[in-house]
């Protein structure tokens, strides 16, 4: 008998014995050695950082990243990802059938789940938290939009105590993945909610934040024991979670998890330094005087990892540009591939990101196993020689005085560039491709704005050329709006999109390639095939890498700094509801 | 005197409300609105974004939001609620209130402690080493903005090995019970926001005392009082210094505002829990009810530190009357 099928054996047992010993049904954690996990011991304070304070403490009733990253602690949702693989795995739900139609989806609950409080948790709980709060419209931080699919409302119902089912008017294969929203307790929150006799928008006044602690009760690994304004927050371990380790040793190790708030990022690498902090994800900027005290032997270290999440930055121009010649050529695919030539992402990944960032995917991060396409190809490389003759094909040939080409009008190519000037990436890389460009006879005048404004910019198409990010997600389905013609935020083509929210999209103005991304999004927002999805999002990402829509530069690194008295430390984004590794973190 | 403060008191109800009118107008004259973020967000529906407009009571016309305001204010003492935490803004404010009072009263009473004596020696020495050394000195944390000393002090800290670079206590310290350990870590904090905040001040004041010092001692009284043959010490103390404090009693009258909004950048900086942060939060996120109410406040203590400005002029010379 080989090793493995010994292995093997002994695994059955065990899991035999478990399932036997108790009705709980605790979730066992394992198979993450490739992340570096391995079993840790229990004990140990584990302190983050918040940029601010926490507006309150009900995850749905503010729009709060900061409360976020507490909240994603304390609670739990049905499924969850799976660090390694970003599949979707089991979490409060312990199973879950979908019917063959795709419209059916049945959660059985995990048995034997307690709040931090001592009380069971069940099916009331689930369907009390999406029929008050997330359908809520006035939750503030609900998401009643996700539960209409064509107008028509998702239903759902308890079955019994520990199960729960919902009712789709029609396939939606991606609403499994958007499962991951945080379970609230029923039995503390049901007098902030209709169900309780009190109005819709009472919910965004529960949970306070000078809420008493014992108040906030949750599913999670950690509970609140303490918040003192714009200084800390204090958790504790919840005894009660449902996750043990491979050697069955309850989760999470830590006894206490405590966040502190600090505002000015220099002031939290300062605190870093000084040992106040044990963890803090960094910027590329900083990446090279951490790791340079990290190599002198100071007692952290600076961890780079190539994670899903995260947003790549792109450059779009402006189909609808006011300027009609300009227009005209920004929707000539013919442009902005020839343009693509001009762009050096490899010198952008080494100066701009320190050599800490890779190549881009089209709409879909390479990391994502289930969904990227290799498109590297097609994102050429960097030859100016191969631009000017693109340009030349295009005719414009003949150049003013000063090497800019001329437009057709006889007007210089000329075009603002609108950039974000308080990031750390966009300045320097406006310059690169402004200087790059002007080698092919493109003049670019850089036009900066403020970071939190390019979106808004964007949108109201006020713009020419940008430079901007949106972040990458396990499924394309959730970035729907984006990537979409015709969706919200598809606003290099602005014009595409509907009169009305809802409506639907101006098919005439529309590329035949677009028309084919359009048609792609919507069958597989309702093809229940998996392997039939991947090959419709397949075709998108070439057509995407053809056409570009938007030209991608780079896909960012993570890089992540801890302290060496920790162990099992997995890189962690921020508010990624169902990615949450701390439980598995352990004091040395 | 009590019918003077009295007055004086009675005579600050209409200032407030045009001040309260004026906030409220400033506020509104922002562009944007608390609203905007949502927009910019893409995980938020134009529907949610509707329904927090009506929940916030902005969809009403600015007149009926500013008499509301007022209504709660003279009603029921309520200062309106913050958009960004949901809560009444008194609570939000009477909850930071507490380390702002202490560090700006510690930091003025260091400042005046360090910056008066300063002040004669210099005017006395006018022409000695320790004094050019001291105006030299003077002059620099003039010039040095508050939150770039406090960069320093952190990068001075930081090199040394040190671990208190921020905060008032160390994280273990925040939320313990009170205890010596507590007080001392405490301590061992507290010198940087108050070299870093109080240096300014020092510097400005000791300008201050040394002028008036310099103005008083060549005044007749002061020659009269030495040719009678007093001590130096006493003519010194007695006349000259108090006669010169005078200029000094109204500045510290009008130093109290400067709770809220002096030193904004250095609690960023610093990551001190005041309430500076806090007011300049409020103005980015247009959260109006909360600025307008620590504009409003601001506003009270000005006027709150004339009043005592006076009346501690009034008790310190004897020239000054109520009539």
């Amino acid at each position: 008998m080989s090793s493995s099928v010994l292995k093997r054996s002994a695994f059955v047992l065990l899991s035999l014995a478990l399932a036997g010993g108790a009705l709980a049904a605790p979730k066992k954690v394992t198979g993450y050695g490739s992340l570096g996990v391995v079993n840790g011991k229990a004990g140990g304070t584990y302190t983050l950082v918040l940029g601010d304070s926490p507006q309150s403490l009900n995850y749905y009733g503010v729009i709060d990243n900061n409360l976020g990253l507490v909240a994603q602690q304390m609670f739990d949702g049905l499924v969850e990802f799976n660090y390694a693989t970003y599949k979707i795995e089991p979490a409060l739900a312990e199973s879950w059938t979908i019917s063959p139609d795709g419209k059916v989806y049945t959660f059985k609950l995990r048995q034997g789940v307690k709040w931090s409080d001592g009380q069971d948790f069940n099916a009331d709980d689930v369907v009390f938290t999406y029929k008050n709060i997330i359908m809520n419209p006035e939750a503030r931080a609900g998401d009643a939009g996700n539960f209409k699919l064509d107008g028509k409302a998702i239903e759902v119902r308890k079955v019994d105590a520990t199960t729960v089912q919902f009712t789709l008017p029609r396939a939606a294969p991606a609403f499994l993945l958007q499962q991951r929203y945080f379970i609230m307790p029923q039995h503390k929150l049901a007098k902030f909610s209709q169900d309780g006799g009190a109005k819709a928008a009472e919910i965004n006044t529960a949970w306070p934040s000078n809420v008493a602690p014992s108040e906030v009760v949750g599913t999670g690994p950690f509970k609140l024991t303490g918040y003192t304004t714009g200084q800390k927050v204090t958790l504790a371990k919840n005894t009660n979670y449902w996750k043990v380790d491979a050697a069955g040793t309850k989760l999470p190790y830590l006894n206490t998890l405590e966040f502190l708030v600090i505002r000015d990022p220099q002031a939290q690498v300062a605190q870093f330094l000084a040992g106040n902090l044990d963890q803090l994800n960094i910027s590329g900027a900083q990446f090279p005087d951490l790791k340079q005290k990290e190599v002198a032997g100071a007692p952290f270290k600076v961890i780079r990892s190539t994670a899903l999440f995260g947003s790549p930055p792109f450059v779009a121009y402006n189909f609808d540009a006011k300027d009609a010649v300009l227009s005209k050529l920004f929707s000539d695919v013919r442009f902005r591939r020839a343009m693509q030539g001009a762009v050096n992402r490899e010198r952008i990944i080494d100066t701009v990101y320190n050599g800490l960032a890779g190549l881009p995917g089209h709409g879909v991060a390479p990391a994502n196993k289930a969904f990227y396409t290799n498109t590297t190809r097609q994102l050429g490389t960097f030859d100016l020689a191969a631009t000017n003759k693109a340009l030349d094909a295009l005719g414009l040939t003949r150049k003013n005085a000063a090497g800019v080409r001329l437009l057709s009008n006889g007007r210089p190519l000329e075009f603002d560039l609108t950039y974000g000037t308080d990031s750390s990436v966009y300045p320097a890389m406006a310059t690169i491709l402004q200087s790059d460009f002007a080698k092919v006879g493109v003049k670019v005048n850089l036009k900066g704005i403020l970071s939190s404004k390019l979106l808004s910019t964007g949108q109201s198409g006020d713009w020419e050329m940008i430079l901007h990010a949106f972040g990458d997600q396990p499924d394309p389905e959730l970035r729907r709006p984006i990537w979409q013609p015709g969706g919200a935020l598809y606003y290099w083509h602005r014009t595409l999109q509907p009169a009305q929210d809802g409506g639907a999209p101006n098919m005439a103005r529309m590329a035949s390639w677009e028309k084919d991304i359009y048609t792609i999004f919507n069958q597989a927002a309702v093809t229940p095939s998996a392997s039939a999805r991947k090959a419709l999002y397949t075709r998108w990402q070439l057509l995407f890498a053809q056409n570009l829509p938007v030209t991608p530069i780079a896909k960012p690194e993570n890089i992540g700094a801890v302290n060496n008295k920790f162990g099992n430390y997995v890189y962690n984004l921020g508010v990624i509801p169902g990615y949450n590794p701390v439980p598995l973190i352990f004091q040395k | 005197m009590l019918t003077f403060a009295i007055r004086r008191v009675l005579g600050m109800i209409p200032t407030l409300l045009l001040i309260s009118l004026v906030c409220f107008v400033v506020i509104q004259l922002q562009p944007g609105s608390f609203i905007d973020q949502y927009l910019e967000d893409p995980r938020v529906t134009r529907e949610t974004v509707q329904s927090i407009t009506r929940q916030l009571g902005l969809d009403q016309p600015l007149w009926v939001q500013y008499l509301t305001w007022i209504k709660g204010i003279v009603t029921q003492g309520d200062f309106g609620y913050s958009f960004v935490n949901g809560r009444p803004v008194s609570s939000l404010i009477w909850e930071r209130l507490g380390w702002t009072v202490f560090l700006a009263l510690l930091t003025l009473l260091v400042s005046w402690a360090v910056a008066i004596p300063l002040g004669i020696y210099t005017a006395l020495n006018r022409h000695g080493v320790g004094a050019t050394v001291m105006n030299f000195l003077g002059y620099v944390s003039l010039a040095t903005p508050d939150f770039l000393v406090a960069l320093l002090l952190i990068a001075l800290v930081l090199g040394t090995g040190g671990t208190n670079v921020g905060g008032l206590f160390s994280p273990e310290f925040i939320d313990a019970p009170w205890s010596w350990a507590r007080v001392a870590d405490l301590l061992a904090h507290l010198w940087i926001p108050m070299i870093a905040i109080g240096l300014e001040g020092v510097a400005s004041l000791m300008r201050q005392m040394r002028a008036s010092v310099l103005d008083v001692i060549n005044q007749d009284y002061v020659r009269t009082a030495r040719s009678k043959g007093l001590s130096g010490r006493a003519v010194l103390w007695r006349h000259a210094v108090r006669n010169a404090i005078n200029p000094l009693i109204s500045l510290a009258g009008l130093s109290l505002p400067a709770l809220i909004s002096g030193t904004i950048i250095a609690s960023i900086v610093l990551n001190l829990p005041t309430i500076g942060p806090f007011l300049y939060d409020s103005l980015l996120n247009k959260d109006q009810y909360v600025a307008m109410t620590l504009l409003l406040f601001s506003a009270v203590l000005l006027l709150v530190g004339n009043l005592l400005a006076d009346l501690a002029l009034a008790w310190a010379d004897p020239r000054i009357r109520f009539e």
